[in-house]
């Protein structure tokens, strides 16, 4: 895991648009205590701006009424919570023993080369982002793929490049 | 008394304080559990791993002493060798990426992971491979560097700011082992005794901007003592050095525990108010412009007094008790007024609800013990009427800006007693140095009523007399410590059953 | 070899939506339920030996007796849904396939230990997953399944999903309380147990998806029809997945107690493309592994398993065929759990980055003999000294490796090696 703590700021506040604001006061009112809304709020920011920003943390925390300290302990703690822009397509790839031992690597290596990023890099387009993940519990259809979320199971080379010719 | 058990310790019956954890209990009895995230003030985290004992005949056979409450009748195991181990083998994870960086690491000296390792460690370094980094040198706000690398995680600092301050600065960010302690950006620390994460950090991760590189902490005498900086007297330690050829000089304070007092902290203001002994000390008396020996001023002292007509005797809240009976004395012999009068010295709103009070006077509560009377129009009155102020050391510019005290002291002769240089004793026709808090012995009470002696830390190359005896060769009749204690005891009934040395070091709540 | 008992409703069409599966039973035993004592249905979980299926193989019913009684606090129910033990993947079919058979497990759980609130923790990464899972949960609150009173009756529940966000520390259980009170991961010192202290401070039962998902059936069939499945001491049915090298991987249904090797051979297809097999790991990465000598006499139950000084773990089945090799997968295994480490105890904070450290030197060929050694005896520093276990996932699981196949090991340092490698660049 690499450092994760050098947040980024986009100089501009941070709200939650209307949709969100809804969401967030009726998931508060299913909890007794508000410091359980740090991880459901941090998923609605995700999900408005598709990452998430200094500014944002600085208002989720304002917003729950807890120590900013706190909304930045979890959103470096849990790798999901993406902190810089990721591109119009994350590509997940399983990099653990199931998908390793059905050879997640050839899938990694075409990516790296189609695309011409690593692992952790963004293409300079802002189409792709490349990330290999841990387990996405998808063991029995090896080698998995996470394309903004979908799963793509019992992935090959030639599979891949039929996905990746469909993303506009 | 709180109940006591009997347990084992390696097979050694001890009897230990009951409801107390493992770390405590026995270490109460002089036996060490090593730890490094535990602390009294803060609770068990239990993360730190070092605290590891084992438990022979029922229970888990290894334990967190942290997390384990003593119980009658257990069996600690301390120095099995499987428990040694573990204690070499978590030290040599602490170690494996930690800079090792001693030669230049405030810490080294007082460093639990230098002592652990001399004690629990003692091996070569099995890492070939590179370590992790981290940042290093970052500011964190009030005065607070942090380093990354030597970090140990244990969260100390981390719980002082949620748990005691309140101010939740600080947080451990990432996981594994690029997990490291951090400041949200934008929110540094901002709390009125964050200095306080130096004196719990167990290693050189926190350090203190004032302090840093100043001292090595081998080289420093440490002494204990009463802050003065507000009411409450915090205890504290002194830590002090006299560099060849040069004078003794204060280098830090740091909080004492003091259970019934200030715990185990202090407020920011109070630790670096130890500046204030070293630095704008009035070291030669002076009769208008022209300095001179302390004989010549108590000579032009009396002088003045011999010929005042209406003397008016200020003393300040801050003196000890000895030093406000003894200036008594010499106003009653006198047949001066004596004034307390330090309305200056409280700052409304300035205290919270944990240590720092409102009032900054040390000693507030002696005034009243004493009777003197410290009303503005006592002090007011009785100066118009008066040719000659004599003050012991009561900062009245707190109270008055410039042109007042002009006013106040026109056609008055003013003789200042004091231990600061500052342009209220500019003012004075005539001043004589002396000793400051770190340099006397004496007693004071605080806000709580609670009756504190201190002894004398700091003894200077050339050395200030006390108001005591400044008080005394100005004709007062208390000469010796034993007078003003006798004295004392007629005038403060509580104090009845004492003598000083029967007073407890962490101080005697008066009734 | 397979059953359909959890799986029952697995290959229906539409059998995730509340109708079909009403249609097919769902919901059937709530009538029963709540016609019984909470305790009889403690009883009859207990007598059924259900084991927890997260993992550990905590008899359920027993979990749940330890709760104390009359604190004045409210029961929490979680359901630990965060599969992340590599090689798991059985609770999602659940999620998607048969939700409202969970949540119909939750209402009989919630009632058994009197709880009114329950929050299913449920691993960020199953995107599509919490989607169905909640479509689920919104279907059965409106045809009046949950909410205030459930099905008519006196008995108010409400379910929350709780989405993780990357954390397979999440998935021990006070790692998953904490997570839901909105910090990190971190599991805590135990004592005290969540049953006594979970939930905010309040006592609080965590159960695995399937365990919660077996539920329905023992009410309604019986503590005896479940014990008919597997062997005595473990007892029902579980949802295995098998994958790795085997001709057709995949979740599949069996009872406990079958031998691994027929399960391989049988179920799964046998070992991939005609190879032999290499090893065995039982339960999930976690979990030693097995040679094929030791495979060959090894049953998938808890007893079996712990006789073959491996653990049945989460029935996570993976086949390493004879091109595995182990030093690299102990790389990747290593690599794993130093990711998910949640850096609170020292030991596995530290001691699992100098663990793959060391693994990525040997596999770059400049390791040395007393590097493997070291490997060896770091788990062995770092094994059982820490809050959670883990590290313990870690250590047990490579040095099984280490010792069952040190041959692979030390051909990586040996002097042929280095020097190939050494030519190589």
């Amino acid at each position: 895991m690499s450092d994760r703590s050098q947040l980024i700021s986009t100089g501009e506040p941070f709200k939650f648009d209307q949709e969100r604001d809804t969401e967030f006061e009726r998931l508060i009112k299913r909890y007794p205590e508000r410091e359980s809304m740090i991880l459901p709020a941090l998923w609605l920011t995700q999900e408005q701006e598709g990452w998430i920003s200094a500014e944002a943390i600085a208002y989720i925390a304002d917003r729950i009424g807890t120590f900013a300290s706190k909304v930045f302990e979890c959103a470096t703690f849990y790798t999901m919570y993406h902190l810089h822009p990721m591109g119009k397509y994350h590509i997940c790839v399983c990099r653990t023993l199931s998908c390793w031992l059905r050879d997640k690597q050839a899938i990694v290596d075409f990516l790296k080369d189609e695309i011409g990023i690593e692992p952790g890099q963004k293409s300079e387009d802002g189409r792709f982002s490349l990330e290999e993940v841990e387990c996405l519990g998808h063991c029995g259809t090896a080698p998995v793929v996470q394309i903004n979320g979908e799963f793509h199971e019992e992935m090959d080379v030639e599979k891949l490049k039929a996905l990746l010719a469909e993303l506009n | 008394m709180a109940e006591m058990i009997k347990l084992f310790v390696n097979g050694n019956e001890v009897e230990v304080e009951a409801g107390k954890n493992l770390i405590d209990a026995i270490g109460a009895v002089g036996i060490e559990i090593p730890h490094l995230c535990y602390h009294p003030a803060l609770g068990a985290d239990g993360n730190c791993r070092m605290c590891l004992v084992g438990l022979e005949e029922g229970g888990p056979p290894l334990v967190a002493a942290c997390k384990t409450p003593a119980a009658e009748g257990m069996k600690v195991l301390l120095d099995a060798d499987h428990i040694k181990k573990i204690q070499h083998d978590v030290l040599e994870f602490q170690l494996i990426n930690h800079p090792v960086d001693c030669p230049v690491c405030d810490q080294a000296g007082e460093c639990s992971l230098q002592d652990y390792y001399m004690t629990y460690d003692g091996q070569k370094s099995r890492m070939t491979v590179p370590q992790v980094t981290k940042s290093k040198k970052m500011d964190f706000g009030c005065g607070v560097i942090h380093d990354q690398e030597r970090c140990v995680l244990c969260g100390r600092c981390v719980r002082f700011c949620r748990q005691i301050t309140k101010t939740g600065e600080l947080g451990i960010v990432n996981r594994t082992d690029t997990a490291r302690v951090a400041i949200f950006p934008g929110r540094p620390l901002d709390n009125r005794y964050a200095v306080n994460v130096v004196d719990l950090c167990p290693v050189g991760a926190m350090t203190s901007a004032d302090f840093r590189f100043k001292q090595r902490v081998w080289f420093m005498k440490k002494e204990r003592g009463v802050c003065h900086g507000c009411s409450k007297g915090c205890n504290i330690t002194i830590d002090h050095n006299r560099e060849k050829d040069q004078d003794d000089l204060i280098y830090r304070f740091r909080p004492l525990f003091n259970e019934q007092i200030n715990g185990y902290f202090i407020c920011d203001e109070g630790r670096l108010s130890y500046r204030d002994e070293n630095e704008n000390r009035l070291t030669e008396a002076r009769l208008s412009k022209t300095t001179m020996s302390l004989d010549k001023a108590v000579t032009a002292g009396l002088k003045e007094i011999k010929r005042a007509e209406g003397i008016v005797i200020l003393i300040s809240p801050d003196c000890s008790l000895e030093q406000m009976v003894s200036v008594k004395s010499l106003a009653e012999e006198l047949g001066a007024t004596l004034s307390g009068f330090s309305d200056g010295y409280i700052k409304k709103g300035d205290g919270d609800d944990y240590l720092i009070q409102d009032d900054k006077a040390a000693n507030r509560a002696g005034l009243a013990a004493l009777n003197i009377d410290s009303s503005q129009t006592g002090f007011e009155e009785a100066l118009a009427k008066a040719g000659l102020l004599i003050n012991f050391n009561n900062d009245l510019s707190l109270f008055y800006d410039e042109s007042s005290l002009k006013k106040l002291f026109k056609e008055k002769r003013v003789i200042g007693v004091t231990s600061r240089n500052t342009k209220l004793f500019q003012m004075a026709n005539l001043v004589i140095p002396v000793a400051s808090f770190t340099e006397y012995s004496g007693s004071i009470i605080s806000c709580d009523n609670i009756l504190q002696t201190f002894n004398r830390a700091i003894t200077k190359n050339d050395t200030l007399v006390d108001i005591c005896e400044v008080a005394s060769l100005f004709g007062g009749p208390l000469k010796t410590d034993r007078d003003r204690y006798d004295e004392l005891k007629k005038i403060v009934v509580s104090l009845n059953d004492f003598d000083p040395d029967t007073i407890p070091a962490t101080g005697l709540k008066l009734t | 070899m397979e059953v359909k008992i959890l799986s029952a409703k697995f290959d229906l069409e539409d059998g995730h939506k509340l109708e079909i599966a009403k249609q097919h039973g769902a919901y059937g035993t709530l009538d029963k339920l709540f016609a019984m004592k909470p305790e009889e249905v403690i009883e009859e979980v207990k007598a059924s030996g259900l084991r927890g299926r997260g993992g550990a193989g905590f008899p359920a019913g027993v979990k749940w007796g330890f709760l104390p009684k009359g604190t004045g606090k409210p029961v929490y129910l979680a359901v630990n849904s965060d599969e992340s033990e590599p090689a798991t993947f059985k609770d999602r079919y659940i999620l998607v396939k048969d939700p409202h058979m969970m949540i119909e497990g939750i209402i009989i759980c919630s009632y058994a230990i009197g709880s009114h609130d329950t929050y299913i923790y449920i691993r960020g990464e199953y995107t599509s997953q919490v989607k169905a899972l909640q479509a689920a949960i919104d279907e059965a609150y409106e045809a009046g399944y949950l909410g205030d009173k459930v099905a008519g009756h006196d008995f108010k529940l409400e379910v929350t999903v709780h989405r993780g966000a990357g954390a397979y520390v999440c998935g021990e259980e006070t790692g998953l309380l904490e997570s839901i009170e909105g910090k990190k991961g971190q599991p805590r010192a135990k004592p005290p147990f969540p049953a006594v202290s979970g939930l905010y401070g309040c006592p609080t039962i965590i159960n695995n998806v399937q365990s919660i998902a077996s539920l329905p059936f023992i009410l309604e069939k019986g503590a005896e029809a479940y014990k008919a499945y597997g062997t005595e001491k473990s007892s029902g049915t579980h949802l295995f997945g098998i994958s790795g090298h085997v001709e057709k991987p995949g979740m599949y249904e069996l009872p406990l107690g079958l031998p691994l090797l027929e399960v391989v051979e049988k179920v799964a297809g046998g070992v991939w493309k005609g190879r032999t097999l290499k090893g065995v790991i039982p339960g999930g990465s976690s979990t030693p592994v097995l040679t094929p000598d030791e495979a060959k006499t090894v049953t998938l139950d808890y007893e079996s398993m712990a006789e073959h000084k491996t653990m049945f773990g989460s029935g996570g089945i993976v086949v390493l065929d004879e091109t595995v090799d182990m030093v690299k997968l102990v790389e990747n295994l290593i690599y794993f759990y130093h990711h998910e480490s949640c850096g609170q105890c020292t030991p596995c904070r530290e001691g699992l980055g100098w663990m793959l450290k060391i693994i990525k030197k040997v596999v770059r060929g400049e390791g040395e003999m007393s590097d493997i050694n070291l490997l060896l005896e770091l788990c062995d520093n770092i094994e059982m000294k820490t809050v959670c276990v883990l590290s313990a996932a870690c250590t047990m699981p490579v040095r099984s490796y280490l010792v069952k196949f040190r041959d692979e090991f030390d051909a990586y340092v040996s002097e042929d090696i280095s020097t190939a490698a050494a030519n190589q660049e």
